[in-house]
């Protein structure tokens, strides 16, 4: 879907349409744009995948299966709802930095988010701070 | 262009690969009973080049072909010494010949009581001061909690610099968690580990080479799915995140197969790190930190700067030790790696700097290498 452009930036829609675990995928120009919100933090991810292109926010959210010295070596499930799969290829990406879990070398491209009067905007400029609602 | 015929000004030459012939006869002295019976009996029978049942079983089951070059065996210090200083080689890491096909005997405490009297015969019988032979002690992948005894035993013994980890037919292959008391041991006493596998026909992956009729597919094939089985294997169970200083060198398969097997690993890894998760970085990353490639036997394409290409793909220039694999069929010339076109200091990394590094040795011909004691 289409979204109107305001002079503070792209609206989304109102946050009620974006209850916690939850995300929709709008259209900014030419971009498709995920939005989603973690626990009450909105984050924006660019619709495309920097492996193959693929249409990354397609993708399941779930967790990140952690094994270090910190999780004494056992297999642990961690960061529950934080993490994006690519539906392409499968490589995860952390929603809240866009970054890659493997290979680090890849970044989604994220959007700053911002929620005024109830309604979630898309700042398709600068930054990269999440808002809070 | 033979920098090796000028032996006083020359760079040194470290061969992180030479092999010492390791009869039944000539350990049995060191076996503890009743194996030292065994071995006698081995060493009163008749005996063919690595291809001993009991000993070294290659079971080729290949009839012979006339022709070719006689093998070369080296049974003393003063044979080897000579030899090496013939090829301009100042330092070797010792491996065995026989019992490279160690890992494929079955007898547990055959296998325990033969690592044992290995260990106590290399080190007696080839550790000499001033020698510049360095030893690498024999795991024994049958007895995991036995051997990291014996590499405890051994860490602070002068000259050991290594533990060799016999690849041929090891079932299942390193990397298994079995083998994690090797590995803890190795990394505990700072002793790099060595891979070297041997041309095998066994039931153990990926050594079932039964099907080639000749050996020449056998020999293209058995060294180079050995270490690239056995990599995949360690790095499959975490081995170098698990063993952060773990230092490990993989021997006789070329250098070429390492950009291949990383770039290899690193597409699957993207696909299934959480299938993986203590990889917490690339494969290659881990490789170029954690892992050495030996030269031996060294690709020769048609231009030579193919193969230094293949080098830097893996951060080789660091990360390539120079080996002969000396006294063997195939084995490298130092001269050989003259044709590659590498600066001045690349080729002091992989012909010594690298190796020197790596083992802590004492370059006596070269350049006394900080906080080192010999």
């Amino acid at each position: 879907m289409s979204e109107q452009k305001s002079s503070d930036g792209f609206l989304v829609g109102p946050v009620s349409d974006l209850p916690p675990g939850t995300h929709k995928i709008v259209r900014l120009r030419n971009m498709e744009i995920g939005v989603y919100n973690v626990d009450g933090a909105y984050y924006a991810l660019h619709n495309m995948c920097p492996h193959q292109y693929g249409p990354l926010c397609k993708g399941p959210v779930g967790g990140e299966m952690r094994c270090n010295q910190k999780t004494g070596w056992r297999f642990d499930w961690a960061r529950d709802g934080e993490i994006l799969t690519c539906p392409w290829h499968g490589l995860e990406f952390d929603l809240t930095t866009g970054k890659c879990l493997a290979p680090k070398k890849y970044q989604v491209r994220q959007f700053p988010v911002s929620v005024v009067n109830g309604e979630i905007r898309i700042h398709a400029d600068s930054g990269r701070a999440p808002a809070t609602a | 262009m033979v920098a090796s015929e000028k032996k006083s000004s020359r760079e040194p030459i470290v061969d992180c690969d030479v092999h010492v012939t390791d009869t039944p006869q000539a350990i049995a002295p060191y076996c503890e009973m009743p194996w030292r019976k065994s071995l006698e009996i081995l060493g009163k029978a008749p005996q063919r080049y690595l291809d001993i049942p009991g000993w070294s079983p290659s079971m080729r089951a290949l009839a012979p072909i006339p022709g070719g070059q006689p093998p070369r065996s080296v049974h003393n210090v003063k044979e080897m010494r000579e030899e090496l200083d013939m090829i301009g080689v100042d330092h070797g890491i010792l491996l065995p010949d026989h019992l490279l096909f160690f890992a494929t005997l079955p007898n547990t405490e055959y296998a325990t009581a033969l690592s044992h009297a290995y260990n106590r015969w290399l080190v007696a019988e080839w550790l000499q001061p001033g020698n510049k032979l360095w030893a690498a002690i024999m795991a024994c992948p049958q007895n995991p909690q036995d051997s990291a005894k014996e590499i405890e035993r051994y860490a602070n013994t002068p000259g050991v610099k290594a533990v060799y980890l016999p690849t041929a037919g090891v079932n299942p292959l390193w990397g298994h968690r079995n083998y994690d008391p090797i590995l803890a041991a190795a990394e505990a006493a700072d002793l790099p580990v060595i891979l070297h596998s041997v041309t095998v026909i066994s039931s153990a992956f990926p050594c079932q080479l039964d099907q080639f009729e000749n050996q020449f597919g056998r020999a293209v094939l058995g060294h180079a799915f050995a270490m690239m089985a056995n990599l995949t294997s360690m790095m499959h169970t975490g081995v170098p995140a698990r063993y952060p200083k773990l230092k490990i060198v993989f021997t006789e398969a070329g250098v070429s197969w390492a950009p291949f097997l990383m770039w290899r690993m690193d597409k699957y890894h993207q696909e299934w790190r959480r299938t993986v998760p203590f990889l917490e970085e690339r494969p290659s990353d881990y490789m170029k930190r954690q892992m050495w490639f030996a030269t031996q036997p060294i690709e020769e394409p048609d231009l030579p700067e193919h193969l230094v290409e293949a080098i830097n793909h893996f951060d080789g220039m660091d990360r390539t030790l120079f080996a002969s694999d000396w006294p063997h069929h195939d084995f490298d010339h130092p001269r050989a790696l003259l044709k590659l076109p590498l600066t001045p200091e690349q080729r002091q990394k992989i012909m010594w700097k690298n190796a020197a590094e790596l083992f802590k040795l004492p370059m006596t011909a070269g350049k006394l290498l900080e906080g080192h004691s010999a």
